[in-house]
């Protein structure tokens, strides 16, 4: 096992919190004191911030310097090429990388959530310790949601001054994209999700390979839902299990909406934002029950 | 064993204090030699591939020129590219408003003669229409391209712009604007008792400005007059974000500014035919009519037109015309 897993395990169970600031490169805790029991949200915790940690030390947030030329070069290009449309091709433009790039990290990050732990064989640190294989689940699934927050905070932080940049000074739209931005974010929650359902029994790869699939369909849900209203009763019922038992991505898709400066109205918004939250408990919870019965030896 | 493999999977053992003051001199003289074999490799290869691409490039057959080279392949149809967006469909729409301002401006590029934004004609613009249909089937509410495609299309293929922002129209109920734009195609196309029947809808639209009403209402009494255009290229104006649309309507204004001009001094000019017996040989024989009529003119009594060239005469004809290097739009 290597020191930085054993320390990273070592420090989950303890949720010391100067361990917590320590370089997570990894020195074993000096003195070797009883780790301090802690509360399941603690462990969940501590999980989360070791998750955040190890995303940050995997360089995940580099995405950010691409989305930053990406945004500079459109601001700077776009008023030439676009006929006056420059602000809504740059909402357009950096809420949908936002989106691809959020995704991208969802998937590739989100598969090896669990199966890294198993990889490198900290898995077996951290079970040896009073953590719950649910808790470990749902510590690792909120690290990288909040990685995922950070990078959309960021990025959301970038379109607002591209197009402060473009209009010389404040623009409505530099607020109006924000719901936009957090339905993006739930959205995200869920893929999340989804890969660390299918990390819990598959091979990372084919599990980012599903990922992705269900993301594209989570897109066609109005297909779905339109093979189910005109086919007969077998296809019917299939698809329209499909179209229920499949995340819906429409519930989230403000983009081309925010980029005409348009805000989704509030109860829709909290619908969406009630219907992630329901999805993810579904999904994680699947996640914790299929990972329980998975065995290590 | 408390040795740790090297980078070339040696066992390096304890290493004194003495080595290791020596390997940190080596790797602070610099890199290895290895290392700027690497370097120099790279740079070399990347001059090499450039000096070859340069190389292959001058043996290349010319290029076809840039009229044949547009070629506007849609690869899809605006309902399966709505599918395949996948939720980028704003960015998809760009892309394809982008590709349709592209398509307009290398047309233009490659033509010869003067261009208006409002007669296009002549590039043969066939895939502006599809190109315009794909980026308002993936954002219904894109109202730029809708009325861009009322401004340009219409000289390509009138119908397709009537369906444009027709569909417009439906997609956006609220956008009185669009109510405008065809009342403005069908305005061009002389059918005016549709025209005033558009405006009339789009007056009854919550938000629409008064002159909606008034414009409905000027279509109907006189459709065809200098007076409705005016109205028509003023209110495009006032209300266009688009600085081509603006520069258009502004050169209209100019234009039939220029119109009414040139029929005060054929007025003048028939008026002193009928007292003199014959044509002005010159304008400064029309100088203090001229004055009086508030037209503009310099100290020789010489007439100007909007842009600050002189009208010329016609005096065989008794006419007036603009003069050569006037930039008063010539076509209606």
């Amino acid at each position: 096992m290597n020191g930085a897993a054993a320390a990273a395990a070592e420090r989950v169970i303890a949720g010391d919190s100067q361990q917590d600031k320590s370089d997570a490169g990894g020195r074993a805790r000096e003195g070797g004191s009883a780790p301090a029991r802690r509360s399941a949200l603690g462990r969940v915790s501590a999980i989360a911030r070791n998750a955040f940690r190890e995303a940050v030390r995997d360089r995940v947030l580099y995405n950010l310097v691409l989305f930053a030329l990406l945004l500079t070069g459109g601001a700077i290009f776009l008023g030439e090429l676009s006929a006056a449309q420059e602000v809504k091709i740059i909402a357009d433009m950096g809420l949908s990388a936002m989106l691809l790039f959020g995704v991208f990290i969802a998937t590739f990050v989100g598969v090896g959530l669990v199966s890294k732990e198993i990889e490198r064989r900290t898995v077996y640190a951290i079970f040896a310790k009073p953590v719950g294989r649910g808790e470990f689940l749902l510590g690792k699934y909120l690290g990288l949601c909040l990685t995922l927050a950070v990078n959309v905070a960021v990025m959301g932080a970038g379109v607002s001054l591209a197009l402060a940049y473009v209009r010389g000074g404040y623009d409505p739209l530099a607020l109006k994209i924000w719901p936009a931005v957090a339905l993006i974010f739930f959205e995200l929650t869920i893929i999340v999700a989804v890969a660390l359902l299918f990390s819990s029994f598959s091979t990372p790869a084919l599990s980012a390979l599903l990922t992705f699939a269900v993301f594209v369909i989570g897109h066609f849900s109005a297909d779905v839902k339109s093979f189910a209203d005109g086919g007969g009763a077998a296809a019917r019922a299939l698809f329209g299990a499909l179209y229920y038992l499949l995340p819906n991505f429409s519930h989230f898709a403000y983009i081309t909406d925010a980029g005409h400066g348009r805000t989704p109205e509030p109860a829709a918004f909290a619908a969406a934002v009630l219907y992630a939250l329901v999805y993810v408990t579904a999904l994680v919870s699947a996640s914790a029950l299929v990972f329980k019965r998975r065995n290590f030896k | 064993m408390n040795g740790r493999p090297d980078s070339d999977g040696r066992q390096t053992g304890d290493q004194s204090p003495a080595r290791k003051g020596k390997r940190a001199a080596a790797g602070r003289r610099g890199p290895a030699r290895g290392e700027w074999f690497g370097v120099a490799a790279l740079v070399l290869c990347l001059a090499a591939s450039a000096g070859l691409t340069r190389w292959l490039e001058l043996r290349r057959p010319p290029q076809a020129t840039a009229a044949a080279q547009v070629s506007e392949d849609l690869y899809v149809t605006p309902r399966a590219a709505r599918r395949l967006a996948l939720g980028f469909n704003g960015v998809a729409a760009d892309w394809y408003w982008l590709r349709a301002l592209q398509y307009v401006g290398r047309k233009a590029l490659t033509h010869r003669g003067d261009l208006q934004i409002d007669d296009l004609g002549p590039l043969n613009l066939q895939a502006l229409a599809p190109l315009l249909e794909q980026a308002t089937t993936l954002d219904p509410q894109f109202l730029a391209a809708y009325e861009y495609g009322a401004i340009v299309l219409p000289s390509v293929d009138a119908e397709a712009a009537v369906r444009l922002v027709e569909k417009g129209i439906r997609e956006n109920p609220q956008a009185w604007r669009l109510h405008s734009y065809l009342g403005y195609i069908r305005w061009q196309q002389g059918r005016f008792a549709e025209a005033a029947e558009v405006y009339s809808v789009g007056a009854r639209v919550p938000g629409a400005p008064p002159w909606m009403g008034a414009m409905a209402a000027q279509m109907s009494a006189k459709g065809g007059s200098r007076e409705t255009a005016r109205a028509i290229y003023e209110v495009m104006l006032r209300t266009t974000d688009d600085e081509q649309t603006k520069l258009l309507a502004f050169r209209r204004l100019v234009q039939l500014q220029s119109l009414d001009e040139q029929d005060a001094l054929r007025r003048l000019l028939t008026a002193h035919r009928e007292r003199a017996g014959r044509c002005a040989s010159g304008w400064r024989e029309l100088s203090p009519p001229l004055r009086a009529a508030r037209l503009n003119v310099d100290a020789s009594g010489t007439p100007f037109d909007p842009t600050g060239v002189p009208y010329k005469l016609l005096a065989e004809r008794c006419d007036v015309e603009l003069g050569e290097r006037s930039e008063v739009l010539r076509n209606y």
